[in-house]
């Protein structure tokens, strides 16, 4: 039997039940912290950074000033432009004990292996029921590749399927560790001109393209596209996403996600600027003629996953 | 696809529910006229007999009425969706509400200037002669004393008849009442003279004789008057209906249906006529798919859309009736509720699945005809077919709020584990709102009363006083409570002396009822009646039952756990200052959203205990007037206090309760707002604002959070384990439910601030589930959570309302995962749910006030939920979708 290691560490920032939009059933996402990718429209900008971070809601906030008077970083301040100093927070969380009113809360938290199983036990039925499962997002889990690794290895000993929502961007040989644990990939692949994905999303997609391969290989595996306005939300890049499918392993499908604004209230509790220029989020109908392309050659397409 | 859609009804079905929805709701003064001018002329004959009379001369007079477009025929009232009385349960409630009925808020229904008049006369006859009165009278002062401090109600069987059976309508289908004179007279000659209850049996089995023949006549009079009719009638289609409806009458309940119409016109007249010799309500048709089944399946010549549009008929028929209630608890039972349940699929008797067409055609029709009645559920058990679950999903997510669905696996072993057989188990139905009981075997006697669990924590907190007086027991008060231990032990006190006046309560009813009003018409078809010759309300009946029903279990359960947390855990909040805060509804006007800006003591003392709510058999119709709406207007608002509490928290960094206090107060009293009353400690409103913050900063039941789920259990289970202890005067037993039909909003009005941060007078928590918007998990988390209840204590039944976003269950997938979830909750021995779709009203609604709806469910791929903040035109968005479109 293989050792799975139930004391291994990661940085865990939600774990959302009754997930119905990413991958098979009922499931449970397992949110983890980390990214390499710097995608401006990311729904999920808390999970970036691969620590803890503090979120501050400003229409929560009665100023009541509790959360001044205990930081002992000195990282609290209505003279801070978005009040808190990101380069004194070390998000011990301190502040958020006294708010009254929970308009701090962290992000992030280290568990593990074994504190997360016991809180994806809690759905068991419910995956039973609807043949569902767990699934890994982020963030990037290749970032915490060795706890996904366990984290993985403890869900198949649990007897429950495992997804894993990923950008593919990670050293070969991380591959090579992680997919043969995952049941089912869903791989974003979200554009295929390196210069523009460089320029989007912070880096080149030479080495997701070429783990795409790899991945398609070793676990079944769905191609995903978020569909975004300004970026890919044209024929001519779906089409190039639809050619380089073609030459993966037997993959049979390709989802198209149109672009939501869901995640943009997210920046202002970071206190960063949502770049996106529209908060409209895109409908069904907008993205009829893309899946067109996809179903045309011959996958199988679901918008919004 | 897994969804079929649903056809639509024809154009008659159409036309029929036109009427209906159209149809101006009448107080009808037939039925009362008859019954008093029997009883006038029985005064010396015993109580069944006088009740087999006034049935006879019932059936014999009431108006026979056949509208436009009907296949089924039989009618309660002349006029659709009206009402009879019944005056010989109570009548004062009607005359003091003749002129105000047809306006109040709640089921209005219109008393005409004349009815009113004959109506009066009528009613002189029946002073000092109702059930109620008698009830009454049998009832101690503690008992009374405890009903008008609102702890429980007993009004459903004091006002009204008990109804909440199921009779045997597969037997009228397959015999016809010939079999059941034939029963009785046989019983009758076999009855020797030297029987002890000779007397009282001979009486019965004559008063059954009696009672169906005149029912046979019943029919007959719709016989003759469709002919009549059709005489008339121009039209040959219609004429030639008429005349099929005339046949039919001759022919059916009087002897065995001979195919699947005259069974379903069989049927229809048993429903109405035992709504006429009674108006207890919940007279629940049950099993529909087994008694109807077996008349189908014969059936050779019916056509499966002809079966469609007579089921669709009787669907129609259902919604016809109706009852008028006092006007408080019209807004219990708001709707115009009557609880005909009607169920579909489970098991039979051997534990096999019995699902059939009609079980289909039942889904089908209640997704024709889209109106409140009957209240249509389905029987889940481990074998349920894909097919009928997906069906019974694909209804639920119209949005109605029907099918409920329950769980053979939970309620089985509860109705054996009250000493019921395995078969008669298996083969259980539901009445009225949500509880089981074995069909034409039992008296649940189901709605025995409303327990407020949530005033039972309020009195325990006050050591057994209520409105200033020691209404309980004196236990330890809440300011000696050293440990959880002293809680417990003083709110298993006052359980114990509160649900034995309740059984008091209950039991001087079913005896009046027992006394003043033993139907033979409808016992007649309860098992074992005929055998033991004697009514249901004798004791007639195979199971005997008294289920009073329990709400306000989620809110002591929060409550509970919050306190356990803060004062004996954490240690931050003192129970002194707790105790305080409660006692001035932390700082709020009582009955308001404002913070008070004097002392409230004394109006929150008579919180509870006002004359306000639960319709008390003293008070007869109790005035609706909120007492605690009374109150300062120019009370500073919330926000000008937050900002006060704010400015001094800035201006020192940190707080200090004693400083803070002291300059609130300053604060306060400058200002001019705050002047013109007496002045407050209103250094104690903030005071009371922080410790309401800190007891609302503990985890709530509908998360899966194991500690507070286990405290609601253990509340809940306090009072399961109490009522059961109980028996009833025929020779059954209490047992417990928990479900509140909409008395958690008006009985709500009678609790006072609660340690969960509840404020007095506002609504208690529904069922079973979590306190509004309190479950943010989602709905596996809520299901464990309720799951993790002791529902087979609960034999009476448990409510559970869940809602579902529209996209959560779109499409294919979404039915599949919809139907996943019920199957999950019942895996955890969940034993009703029941769903509704979000609408857009209630988006609107979540919009403006995001913090009330943290349960409301978006799941988008790979997003991590966090609407905190979320901007408008976002938010709107969500709203305007009603797709499954992310």
């Amino acid at each position: 039997m293989e050792e799975i290691n139930y004391e291994k560490k990661g940085i865990v920032f939600n774990m959302q039940r009754f997930s119905v939009r990413d991958g098979a059933g009922i499931r449970t996402v397992v949110f983890l912290k980390g990214c390499p990718l710097k995608c401006k429209w990311c729904s999920n900008p808390e999970s970036q950074t691969l620590k803890p971070m503090l979120l501050y809601s400003v229409s929560t906030c009665i100023h009541c000033g509790r959360c001044i008077a205990t930081c002992r970083q000195g990282a609290l301040s209505p003279d801070n432009p978005t009040f808190v100093d990101r380069t004194k927070c070390i998000a011990c969380g301190e502040c958020t004990a006294v708010c009254p009113t929970g308009a701090l809360t962290i992000k992030g938290k280290y568990m593990t292996v074994g504190e997360v199983i016991k809180e994806l036990k809690k759905d068991e039925s419910a995956y039973r029921r609807s043949n569902g499962g767990i699934t890994i997002s982020g963030g990037e889990g290749l970032t915490q590749h060795e706890f996904v690794t366990e984290l993985l290895k403890a869900c198949h000993a649990q007897g429950w399927t495992t997804a894993f929502e990923t950008t593919g961007f990670a050293q070969p040989e991380i591959i090579e560790a992680v997919i043969p644990h995952v049941d089912q990939v869903l791989l974003d692949i979200k554009c295929i001109d390196a210069d523009k994905h460089e320029k989007n999303c912070g880096v080149r997609n030479d080495l997701i393209l070429q783990n795409a391969r790899r991945i398609s290989e070793i676990s079944n595996t769905i191609v995903r596209v978020p569909v975004i306005p300004g970026f890919n939300y044209s024929e001519e890049d779906i089409r190039k996403i639809v050619e380089f499918t073609k030459t993966l392993h037997n993959v049979k499908a390709i989802h198209l996600l149109p672009y939501h604004a869901l995640g943009s209230n997210k920046y202002a509790l970071l206190g960063r600027e949502y770049e996106m220029e529209t908060l409209e989020n895109m409908r069904k109908e907008e993205v009829a003629d893309l899946e067109k392309i996809v179903l045309d050659a011959g996958f199988e397409c679901k918008v919004g996953g | 696809m897994i969804a079929k859609g649903f056809s639509e009804p024809t154009e008659r079905v159409k036309r029929l529910k036109k009427a209906i929805v159209d149809a101006i709701p009448y107080v009808e003064d037939d039925r009362a006229i008859l019954v008093t001018e029997s009883y006038k002329q029985t005064e010396g004959l015993s109580p069944v007999m006088r009740r087999a009379k006034a049935v006879e001369h019932i059936f014999n007079n009431l108006p026979v009425t056949i509208h436009d477009d009907e296949l089924i025929v039989g009618a309660i009232t002349k006029n659709l969706r009206s009402t009879e009385l019944c005056p010989e349960f109570s009548f004062d409630w009607v005359e003091a509400e003749f002129d105000t009925m047809a306006t109040r808020m709640a089921d209005p229904f219109v008393i005409p200037k004349d009815t009113a008049a004959r109506l009066h006369e009528v009613f002189k006859y029946w002073k000092g002669r109702t059930t109620s009165e008698l009830a009454k009278s049998y009832m101690s002062k503690e008992c009374v004393d405890a009903q008008d401090a609102h702890v429980f109600t007993v009004g459903n069987y004091f006002f009204g008849g008990i109804g909440h059976v199921c009779v045997d309508y597969g037997k009228v289908i397959k015999e016809g009442f010939v079999s059941i004179i034939k029963e009785a007279a046989e019983h009758l000659a076999m009855l020797k003279v030297d029987d002890p209850e000779y007397a009282k049996k001979s009486q019965f089995y004559q008063a059954v004789i009696i009672s169906y023949n005149a029912a046979i006549n019943f029919a007959h009079r719709y016989a003759d008057k469709a002919r009549e009719m059709a005489a008339m009638c121009p039209d040959p289609v219609r004429k030639a209906e008429l005349l099929q409806i005339a046949a039919n009458c001759d022919h059916v309940p009087q002897y065995p249906a001979r195919n699947f119409y005259e069974a379903c016109q069989a049927f229809w007249f048993l429903q109405a006529m035992i709504q006429i010799e009674a108006n207890g309500h919940s007279i629940s048709p049950g099993r529909f798919d087994t008694y109807m089944w077996d008349a189908y399946k014969v059936d050779k010549n019916i056509s499966k859309e002809f079966a469609q549009e007579l089921i669709d008929c009787i669907w129609i028929k259902l919604n016809d009736v109706n009852k008028t209630r006092d006007e408080v608890s019209a807004q219990a039972f708001a709707g115009y509720a009557v609880f005909q349940n009607l169920g579909v699929g489970g098991t039979d008797e051997e534990g096999l699945d019995m699902t059939n067409d009609i079980s289909y055609m039942c889904i089908e029709a209640a997704a024709h005809v889209q109106l409140p009645a009957p209240s249509f559920s389905i029987r889940y058990h481990v074998n349920t077919p894909d097919e009928f679950l997906f069906r019974a999903c694909e209804l639920a997510r119209l949005g109605l709020g029907y099918p409920a669905m329950y769980n053979d696996e939970a309620i089985v072993p509860a109705m054996m584990n009250r000493g019921i057989p395995l078969k008669d188990a298996r083969s259980y139905c539901i009445i009225g709102c949500v509880e089981p009981q074995v069909p034409h075997k039992t008296d649940g006697w189901h709605d025995a009363a409303f327990f407020n669990v949530a005033k039972i924590l309020e009195i325990t907190m006050n050591a057994g006083m209520c409105d200033g007086k020691q209404l309980g027991p004196q236990t330890k008060p809440m300011v000696d409570w050293k440990s959880m231990d002293d809680f417990y032990e003083a709110y298993q006190t006052q359980m114990e002396y509160f649900v034995d006046l309740l059984a008091e309560a209950d039991n001087a009813v079913d005896i009046a009822h027992r006394e003043r009003a033993p139907l033979p018409f409808m016992s007649a078809l309860v098992e074992d009646c005929m055998g033991r010759g004697k009514t249901v309300m004798e004791g007639g009946a195979i199971y005997n039952f008294t289920g009073p029903q329990a709400f306000g279990i989620i809110d002591t359960g929060d409550s509970v756990y919050a306190m356990q947390k803060h004062v004996f855990e954490l240690k931050d909040v003192d129970i002194r200052d707790l105790k305080e805060a409660l006692d001035h509804n932390f700082g709020y006007q009582p009955g308001t959203k404002e913070i008070a800006t004097r002392q409230t003591r004394t109006d929150v003392n008579k919180l509870g205990c006002c004359g306000r709510g639960m319709p008390s058999p003293l008070q007869g119709a109790a005035q609706a007037q909120n007492k605690y709406a009374q109150g300062v207007s120019t009370a500073p608002g919330e926000d000008q206090i937050k900002d006060i509490v704010k400015r001094i928290l800035v201006q020192n960094g940190s707080i200090d309760l004693g400083a803070l206090t002291q300059q609130v107060n300053q604060s306060l009293s400058s200002s001019s707002v705050a002047a013109c009353t007496t002045p407050l400690p209103s250094d104690a409103n903030a005071k009371y604002l922080e410790i309401k913050r800190r007891m609302e900063d503990s985890e709530c039941f509908g998360n899966d959070y194991d500690p507070v789920d286990m405290v609601a259990r253990k509340c809940t289970q306090i009072y399961e384990k109490e009522v059961e202890k109980h028996m009833n005067p025929r020779g059954g037993q209490f047992q417990a439910g928990c479900y509140p039909v909409s008395a958690n909003v008006l009985f709500g009005k009678d609790v006072a601030a609660i340690p969960d941060g509840r404020l007095a007078t506002d609504p208690l928590a529904d069922g079973v589930g979590p306190r509004q918007g309190h479950d943010v998990n989602g709905p596996t988390a809520c299901f464990n959570s309720v799951g993790k209840l002791d529902h087979e204590s609960a034999s009476n039944g448990t409510l559970l309302n869940y809602k579902f976003l529209p996209s959560a269950v779109a499409g294919d997938d979404g039915l599949r995962n919809f139907a996943s979830v019920v199957r999950g909750y019942f895996d955890k021995k969940g034993m009703h749910v029941q769903f509704n779709v979000i609408d857009k009203d209630t988006l609107l609604e979540a919009q403006k006030n995001p913090e009330a709806h943290k349960d409301l469910v978006v799941r988008v791929a790979g997003y991590s939920a966090q609407f905190t903040g979320l901007a408008k035109e976002v938010q709107d968005d969500i709203i305007g979708r009603t797709e499954n479109d992310f």
